[in-house]
């Protein structure tokens, strides 16, 4: 297990993290900077009121925007789920499957390394990979933030990356079970990514629509806090999100015991085998 | 050395689906032996071999490594188990000698590391290579590499010596015969003919799921019919002949006659002195014709041949 973490996230994942992080380091900087010319911003409220009222809606702090936690969460943790979402959901998919149809890991598991220990190797590996991530961006904005006038504690700015970690592990983890289940890496992601925009668009769309709020009680993101957890966390949505997320890295553990691995390529699903699928159901 | 030998097969079945693709193999390796698996394209050859890593299971069927049930006790068996799959794929994205490490760590680093040296030297492969600079054919080295570095077993190799060229496939050979007087098994796949004769103590070939034959390849060739072709001085009536045990006229034309004889020449030579014999050629079928009509024809074809 030790063996499959280290080269999952030194070797496997390591360009990805260096990317992301850079990436996403010099887009909160960039946030920072600008930061105290939108708290200082002359008729503010009258810029508002000329925003569409579906607008206003859809982003629920862009009111706030002048405030530290409305300017957090309207412009990095309203997107993030979305923007790192993609990475993550990417990695997920790929994360035992897209060896599989390389024809890598057909070799690895003739070695003596168990199908527990590959799997929780790599979830691990995927999940540090998560967290190095988000430590750095929690990082680039807790460091500087002071100079630019946003009075927060380092604690006050964690706070509101813990939701985000674990939805995002719970999109990712979601991605994990769907490549083990769809015929290829390739579709899941696809799957996923769709998952993930449309419960982001849902989540958006419930401010203004009454019949999609009883929808969004269903989806992961109704229970991601955004920059209000800035100040205190509502345990009961992150236990909710931690167990669906335990839930579906159960779930793939199982899948990946019961698979049939693979000498490479992707599988594809014959008209017989929808059926089967249905019938089962 | 253990009763037990170092594979058995009994009744091996696989199915996908509606594919059959074992339909009961038995086969049986002894330890410290090197057995050949002959088959054409879709035989069944990595699909068997397959299951003997629980990279797949078994849809019926017994099989043992090494005494041990793949299915039940993995771990084990792949801890004794040196593996090269048919179609090699490697991370791209290292150097051989970081591959060969990483390779050396999901083993715990039970590895001598002179010993991968040693075994790179061997086969001339340049372990500060990157994976995605190298040939196909050095990428079947360092699978060789790989498979042979922690001392296994068994070896388990599928189509070992795929794309490289003669002399290194002469390297490999040697490589495997040492490793069998060091007490190893090997166990190997191939399409080649002459590499099956060259090292193998026995094959078993295969064909659409099944074991078709399995001997030495000299009992192969030992079992199969002779051709006999007569030449005699005057016409005869070959009727005579074609009575003897074992023997049946192929074709009479002049004064030749050409027979099959199937066991001992004994009958056939005792009726031949009653004739006027002028010129007698005997000939066995090659062991890669025995091989090509198993491939080629089925069993009807296979039957021209053994009995």
């Amino acid at each position: 297990m030790r063996t499959e973490f280290r080269h999952t996230l030194l070797r496997r994942l390591r360009g990805q993290i260096v990317g992301w992080s850079i990436g996403l380091v010099l887009y909160s900087l960039m946030l920072v900077a600008i930061f105290p010319t939108v708290s200082q911003m002359e008729d503010l409220e009258r810029f508002l009121a000329a925003y569409p009222e579906e607008m206003l809606g859809f982003f629920e702090m862009l009111t706030e925007i002048h405030t530290p936690v409305g300017y957090l969460d309207t412009y990095f943790f309203n997107y993030m789920p979305l923007i790192i979402g993609i990475f993550v959901v990417g990695i997920g998919t790929k994360l035992l499957v897209a060896d599989e149809e390389r024809g890598v890991l057909d070799l690895i598991l003739a070695h003596p390394v168990s199908r527990t220990g590959l799997y929780l190797g790599r979830v691990l590996a995927f999940i540090a990979a998560i967290g190095v991530i988000l430590m750095v961006c929690w990082l680039s904005w807790t460091v500087p933030a002071r100079q630019a006038g946003m009075d927060l504690s380092w604690l006050a700015f964690l706070r509101p990356f813990i939701p985000l970690f674990v939805l995002l592990l719970c999109f990712g983890a979601l991605g994990l079970v769907l490549s083990l289940v769809l015929p290829a890496a390739r579709l899941a992601s696809m799957v996923t990514g769709a998952l993930l925009v449309a419960n982001y668009l849902l989540r958006g769309l419930a401010n203004l629509d009454d019949r999609l709020a009883t929808m969004i009680q269903y989806t992961p993101m109704h229970y991601y806090q955004g920059a209000t957890a800035v100040d205190g966390l509502n345990w009961g949505w992150l236990a909710a999100l931690g167990l669906v997320t335990t839930v579906l890295i159960v779930a793939g553990w199982v899948l990946f015991q019961r698979r049939e691995i693979r000498v490479g390529g992707e599988h594809s699903w014959s008209l017989t085998d929808v059926f089967r699928l249905l019938r089962r159901s | 050395m253990p009763a037990f030998p170092a594979l058995r097969a009994d009744g091996l079945i696989k199915n996908y689906g509606s594919v059959r693709a074992l339909r009961g193999v038995d086969l049986e390796v002894k330890r410290g032996e090197i057995f050949g698996f002959l088959g054409p394209n879709g035989a069944g050859k990595t699909t068997t071999i397959r299951c003997m890593l629980d990279l797949i299971r078994p849809s019926g069927g017994l099989i043992r490594v090494l005494g041990l049930d793949p299915q039940a006790d993995p771990l084990a068996v792949r801890a004794q188990v040196g593996y090269l799959p048919g179609e090699l794929n490697l991370e791209s994205n290292m150097t051989v000698s970081e591959a060969l490490s990483y390779f050396a760590q999901l083993r715990g680093d039970r590895v001598d590391r002179l010993y991968m040296s040693q075994l790179a030297e061997h086969l001339a492969l340049d372990i500060d290579n990157s994976i995605k600079n190298l040939s196909r054919g050095n990428k079947q080295k360092v699978g060789l590499v790989q498979a042979l570095m922690a001392r296994p077993h068994l070896l388990l190799l599928d189509e070992p010596t795929s794309g490289l060229d003669p002399l290194m496939q002469q390297v490999v050979y040697r490589l495997l015969q040492e490793a069998c007087s060091n007490g190893a098994t090997v166990f190997f796949s191939s399409h080649i003919i002459s590499e099956v004769e060259a090292i193998a103590g026995r094959v078993a070939i295969i064909r659409e799921g099944r074991i078709v034959q399995e001997a030495s390849p000299g009992q192969l060739v030992e079992m199969a019919m002779r051709r006999v072709s007569v030449r005699f001085r005057e016409p005869v009536d070959p009727s005579p002949l074609g009575r003897v045990e074992g023997v049946s006229v192929l074709s009479h034309a002049d004064n030749q006659v050409k027979l099959q004889v199937a066991g001992t020449m004994d009958g056939l030579i005792k009726a031949l002195a009653l004739l006027p014999v002028q010129d007698l050629e005997t000939e066995r079928p090659s062991l890669e014709e025995i091989f090509l009509a198993y491939y080629a024809g089925g069993d009807r074809e296979a039957d021209i041949y053994a009995h």
